[in-house]
């Protein structure tokens, strides 16, 4: 499929032209441009300027930022002059040492399931061993 | 035997050693040279002749600000044309919906172009299509392609750039160029087949 023809057709869109002069101009409205951006403030100067005008509108008293330093001032002569009594140096290795745990001899556990016929079942015996330790009944449970 | 200082790419980066050098006067040159092409390029784009030059003017910008970065592993044309193309599709992807085309004048040496002649005629003198007809037309046409299918039709058709060079800027191959061609060209052929030579 040849595109030639939408070729020819689109490539009349080069008629187009910016108004005459405009090239000419162009330049001289890059130079302005260049120089708006070296006059424009950065982002940095843009919040010192709008903190300090912020500040400058609270209508805070003069003197209350005296008072203020004042009472800082004072606080911190306070708690310099008087430091925190600091505990004499504690023997950290002494405090804590550790005492030898002794574990008693442990007897060992037989896990057998045949338990021996003479023996009586054990509290905690497998529940099989319990079975097997009593007497067979043969009669039935309910008797009327 | 051309001197090899008279080449333009040369040219270019002397202007470009100078401008790094400090000499702004060397930018204005490179301004002044590349300013309709990139026009050309950022209107098509756009359709819309104060967002192209808001648009050119932050390339220059962009460009002055940083070609001190520029090394030259690629020519002043690709980099500055790959700085417009970027911006450009930036600008379009910002805009999207809100289109308002202000469209420039064509030139009225188009009366005289045999293209245009055949297209507007198409085969019948006595139904000649307007020239602000035929213009909203393809403006439309245009608008309706993707921002990668309009690039290059821009960059191919209208400017009259080589697969090579637009695959450059575009950091693409240049199958890719011919392919995005071939289906743009495919939906042109859709919205302006009236229009479509005999």
């Amino acid at each position: 499929m040849s595109h030639e023809p939408m070729h020819t057709v689109i490539r009349l869109k080069r008629y187009e032209q910016p108004p005459a002069g405009y090239f000419d101009d162009f330049l001289r409205e890059f130079h302005h441009r260049q120089r708006a951006e070296l006059l424009k403030p950065s982002l940095s100067t843009l919040i010192t300027e709008r903190l300090s005008y912020y500040f400058s509108e609270l209508r805070v008293p003069t003197m209350a930022f005296a008072a203020a330093a004042v009472v800082a001032l004072v606080a911190s002569v306070a708690i310099l002059r008087n430091p925190v009594q600091s505990e004499a140096p504690r023997n950290f290795a002494a405090a804590y040492e550790q005492v030898p745990v002794t574990i008693p001899k442990m007897q060992p556990v037989s896990l057998r399931l045949d338990a021996p016929a003479n023996s009586t079942p054990a509290l905690f015996s497998p529940a099989t061993m319990m079975l097997r330790a009593r007497q067979a009944n043969h009669e039935s449970p309910i008797s009327f | 035997m051309t001197s090899v200082t008279e080449s333009p790419i040369n040219n270019d980066r002397e202007l470009v050693a100078r401008t790094q050098e400090g000499d702004p006067s060397a930018f204005d040159e490179l301004v002044v040279k590349y300013n309709p092409r990139l026009y050309g390029l950022i209107y098509h784009m756009t359709s819309n002749h104060e967002d192209t030059n808001d648009l050119l003017q932050d390339v220059f910008s962009k460009a002055y600000r940083s070609i001190r970065n520029f090394r030259g592993n690629s020519s002043f044309y690709t980099w500055m044309h790959s700085i417009a193309v970027n911006m450009t599709i930036n600008f379009l992807k910002k805009r999207n919906r809100r289109q308002h085309p202000s469209l420039n004048d064509p030139d009225s040496n188009i009366e005289n172009d045999p293209d245009f002649i055949a297209a507007t005629s198409n085969g019948d003198p006595t139904k000649q299509v307007s020239i602000h007809e035929l213009q909203k037309k393809l403006n439309a046409a245009m608008m309706k392609l993707s921002h990668d299918h309009r690039v290059v039709v821009t960059m191919f058709d209208i400017q009259g750039m080589p697969h090579s060079e637009i695959a450059k800027i575009l950091k693409v191959s240049e199958g890719t160029v011919r392919s995005r061609l071939f289906y743009a060209h495919r939906q042109l052929q859709n919205s302006l087949h009236e229009f479509k030579k005999k």
